[in-house]
């Protein structure tokens, strides 16, 4: 089958440090006041004694479907045969068509270089059989990416084990990022 | 929610229909109206090249590397609006030029084509499909991009109706400012009549897609409630519903019926052709900024 890039987000794991958001910016030089990923807080729920606060990280979803890509004139949107949605930057002109169209606001207008800009899944850290940095920098292993379609995968043996949600499944995007909310106590082993 | 499309794309959005509009009020003033319509038909073909044109040194500002611009036409990316429609404004700004050319005075033709009515003729029966075109591929530009606001299915049919409004109103104005060949009653009053049913079909279409949009799912749902009670409500209401939509169509029924004295004719029409354009707009900026302010509910 084919390869299927995806992650796996354990929601009940991340405590909001930030850290993928770090390395993020580090790893790719992502300008001051833009971002490609981030940690959602829920706010506090409940009533005290018993509240909770839930945090949800997130990036690009690297569709299925993604409209993004769907709505580029030029063709500088591409999702890769791997199933990775990028910018090809020379082919971009900036009309900020792909931004507005992404219902997750993964993307954003790059001030520097005048192109959208977005999550690569850090391709150029795949190639050198390295993790995404977010992945990697992760100290709570909130963060799982691999290929979906691989059985023997971290993501696939996860999605097998627990229960998981997409964002705004029903908007039709396919999205590849899969959430898991209930306590992991022990990440599988994997490739 | 941060508005990454803003005003500039707003103008493009109204200049591209005024400019749609103001073409095929020309061109059926041109084969239908013969020789009485004359003066609406050189007034549309005057207009039209001009806010276009503007829309699109607006659009090429927005974007983030207008050097890169001609990457557009380097393609054609068939599942992309902007990519056909970019294709569709570059042929309709230059045919709108040439049009405009062939309606100059005699004396002032100078490239010398053999027979300029044949042209004129064949030009104005093509020019309605590419303005059409031109002025509704910008809502299935809105509709490809997944918002709940923007999927409203009607949202072509009303940018369209609207551009043919505002396209008549601009010819309506620029008659009545023109010194010299102002237009005749009988001329502005079919003009008037053809903008008051555009008007009339805008409301009915604003109407339903409020009820198809009401009647959806949560997301869309609260996305046309921002237009209605939201921090939209007042520009809907009072600019678009209010200015734009009901106050100059009541103006123009009573030019219709005659009920406007006659030292109050000229500013009366002024004023709702005015009105007309800023309502246009504003339907335009209102579905733009509440579009991007809304998003989908998980």
């Amino acid at each position: 089958m084919a390869v299927r890039m995806g992650f796996v987000i354990i929601t009940s794991r991340c405590i909001d440090c930030d850290a993928c958001m770090v390395a993020c910016r580090a790893e790719n030089d992502v300008p001051l006041g833009n971002k490609r990923n981030w940690v959602k807080s829920s706010g506090v729920q409940g009533q005290f004694p018993n509240v909770k606060e839930i945090f949800q990280p997130g990036n690009c979803m690297h569709c299925e479907h993604p409209p993004c890509v769907k709505v580029c004139p030029t063709g500088a949107s591409q999702k890769r045969v791997d199933g990775i949605v990028i910018v090809e930057n020379s082919k971009c002109i900036g009309c900020k068509y792909c931004i507005v169209a992404c219902p997750y606001d993964a993307r954003f207008p790059n001030p520097v270089t005048g192109k959208a800009d977005k999550c690569t899944f850090c391709w150029q850290r795949l190639e050198q059989g390295l993790e995404p940095a977010c992945v990697q920098t992760c100290l709570g292993k909130s963060r799982q990416a691999g290929d979906l379609n691989d059985p023997n995968s971290i993501v696939s043996k996860l999605i097998a084990k627990y229960p998981t949600r997409q964002l705004l499944k029903q908007v039709g995007t396919g999205p590849n990022i899969y959430y898991i909310d209930e306590a992991v106590p022990e990440i599988p082993q994997g490739e | 929610m941060e508005l990454t499309w803003g005003l500039m794309i707003v103008i493009y959005l109204f200049t591209a229909g005024l400019s749609a509009g103001a073409m095929v009020t020309s061109n059926f003033a041109f084969l239908y109206g013969g020789q009485e319509f004359e003066r609406v038909s050189r007034f549309g073909a005057y207009i039209s090249p001009f806010p276009i044109s503007l829309g699109l040194g607006v659009l090429l500002l927005d974007l983030g590397s207008p050097f890169n611009f001609y990457r557009l036409f380097l393609t054609l990316q068939v599942r992309s609006p902007m990519s056909y429609g970019s294709w569709a404004i570059l042929f309709f700004t230059f045919l709108s030029v040439i049009y405009l050319y062939l309606w100059l005075p005699e004396n002032y033709q100078v490239l010398g084509l053999r027979n300029p009515q044949t042209w004129k003729k064949r030009l104005a029966k093509f020019m309605p499909v590419l303005s059409v075109g031109v002025a509704s591929y910008t809502g299935v530009l809105l509709n490809a991009a997944v918002r709940p606001l923007w999927t409203a299915p009607l949202l072509p049919v009303l940018f369209l109706v609207s551009a043919l409004s505002t396209g008549v109103a601009s010819v309506i104005l620029i008659a009545a400012l023109s010194p010299w060949q102002r237009a005749r009653h009988r001329e502005l009053h079919l003009l008037t009549k053809a903008d008051a049913i555009l008007i009339i079909l805008e409301c009915l279409i604003i109407l339903t897609m409020i009820v198809m949009g009401r009647t959806n799912s949560l997301s869309v749902s609260s996305a046309f409630s921002n237009l209605l009670i939201g921090p939209f409500a007042w520009i809907f209401w009072l600019l678009i519903v209010g200015l734009g939509l009901i106050i100059p169509l009541a103006l123009e029924l009573m030019e219709l019926k005659d009920k406007i004295p006659v030292k109050w004719a000229l500013p009366v029409t002024i004023s709702s052709s005015f009105l007309v354009l800023f309502g246009g707009f504003f339907v335009r900026f209102v579905i733009t900024y509440a579009g991007q302010w809304s998003g989908w509910f998980n």
